[in-house]
């Protein structure tokens, strides 16, 4: 079992590092000392969509990366969506415990597997209003996790995700900028998402129908987008509501 | 507005600190479910709230209490030290200019966007509070669900040991050091705030 002062000496090597070779050699490094041959720090986007902004460092067989991004996995791979729906790191094995699986998805698991990604344990790391994102750490079919590591496991790839980001942030400062909505906007959007219509939002909100209207056509405009989908599911990014918000009540 | 307390030996008799006791409780008791004392069936206070806590509250006009934090000092008994020693490596920062930040509350009846922005201002706060106060470091034991964010305020923030599971959360200890870059690290992350602090006496007097 590593000890602590194995993840000191990682945030000494990638505190204030401004070189993304830098990190993927310590991030690399420090997964052997953990029991894993690969890591991967991702945003869980098409990274074939979104190049610049997205962080991606990662030391996976490039026969699986190739596979991946021609099937836009960023975005639909279990091991992502499961990761939406914890903040804590876990292990790939509590997947089916943790999302609906449908065939698809294990097919994507047992392709991995074939390509030497067999087992693994991922660190969700999701900040308001950014792409989610997180950090895995994986091993070939039949390599075990070392349990008594993951709590290390948990803080290195927490720690490495933020260096990540700062360094991004340098590269694309323009992603900090987020429309703002105004609280009456908002409220729309809520009722928006919980699929209420321009005229039922108006009797809830004891206002006139052409008023929801305007306030819902100003708020697509803020997002640059045409329809209410998409205004909600914006919203919902970049946290100006929440799940919450939306399912409570 | 921020307001700053201490020294306060009934909290419960002013209205701010009332209010805030009745959102912990919400917060943490029936949001969180901690096993925490609550008073009277409605305030959460427990051992560590009395004269010698420090309490940071942001507060807007129409809704009162919207996001606060207790600071302990670390010369006294405090969380880490007294209920969650196991947490450190090595002994943890003590002493003078080290304070505990504890009970980070963002009240609940917010939306999200509201949650976010109080946050911002608490944070702040803090920052300002320790610059003006002499604090180099802020320790505390926090949720690992929470570490992300707590990383992502740009602040300089450092494990001081290996997370554990405890009562079925996985739990860490942190220690942040503040100095004068802090507001600009801050800013640079989108989050600063420069609202100005107010004691609680000077609001009282006026």
């Amino acid at each position: 079992m590593q000890s602590f002062e194995r993840a000191e000496a990682f945030l000494r090597d990638v505190v204030g590092t401004s070189s993304e070779n830098e990190l993927a050699d310590a991030l690399g490094c420090v997964a052997r000392d953990l029991g894993f041959d690969h890591f991967a720090l991702t945003h869980h986007v098409d990274i074939r969509r979104a190049p610049r902004t997205a962080i991606r460092l990662h030391n996976y067989p490039a026969e699986w990366v190739e596979y991946y991004d021609a099937h836009s996995l960023g975005v639909s791979d279990p091991v992502h969506r499961a990761s939406h729906v914890t903040s804590v790191g876990f292990a790939w094995s509590e997947i089916p415990r943790m999302i609906a699986m449908t065939p698809g998805d294990f097919e994507i698991l047992s392709r991995g597997e074939g390509k030497g990604i067999g087992d693994g344990f991922t660190v969700p790391a999701n900040v308001p209003g950014e792409s989610n994102g997180s950090c895995s750490f994986a091993n070939p079919k039949g390599v075990p996790i070392r349990e008594d590591d993951l709590p290390l496991a948990q803080l290195v790839g927490a720690f490495a995700f933020e260096a990540a980001r700062r360094l991004w942030r340098v590269r694309a400062p323009a992603a900090q900028a987020m429309p703002k909505l105004t609280d009456r906007q908002r409220e729309c959007i809520l009722w928006v998402a919980r699929g209420k219509s321009d005229w039922e939002i108006s009797r809830i909100l004891g206002v006139q129908h052409e008023t929801v209207v305007q306030h819902l056509k100003q708020a697509r405009e803020r997002y640059g987008v045409g329809k209410r989908t998409m205004l909600a599911v914006q919203a919902l990014f970049d946290g100006s509501i929440s799940f919450n918000d939306v399912l409570k009540r | 507005m921020v307001l700053v307390c201490q020294c306060i030996a009934r909290p419960l008799h002013l209205p701010a600190l009332r209010e805030m006791f009745e959102d912990r409780k919400r917060v943490f008791v029936d949001l969180l479910k901690w096993d925490v004392p609550v008073l009277e069936g409605r305030y959460e206070l427990d051992q560590f709230d009395g004269e010698r806590a420090v309490y940071l509250i942001a507060a807007d006009a129409e809704r009162g209490h919207a996001a606060s934090a207790r600071l302990l000092p670390t010369s006294e008994p405090h969380i880490l030290d007294t209920l969650f020693p196991e947490l450190c490596a090595a002994p943890p920062p003590r002493g003078g200019n080290v304070y505990e930040i504890t009970r980070f509350c963002l009240a609940d009846r917010q939306g999200a966007a509201a949650r976010l922005e109080a946050r911002n201002r608490l944070v702040s706060a803090l920052v300002r509070h320790a610059l003006d106060n002499g604090i180099r470091t802020y320790v505390g034991v926090a949720e690992m669900r929470w570490l992300q964010q707590i990383l992502a305020f740009g602040w300089r923030c450092r494990p001081l040991g290996l997370p554990r599971p405890i009562g079925g959360r996985l739990l860490g200890a942190l220690a942040i050091e503040i100095d004068e870059e802090t507001p600009a690290l801050l800013e640079a992350s989108g989050i600063y705030s420069a609202e100005p602090l107010h004691p609680l006496e000077i609001l009282e007097a006026a």
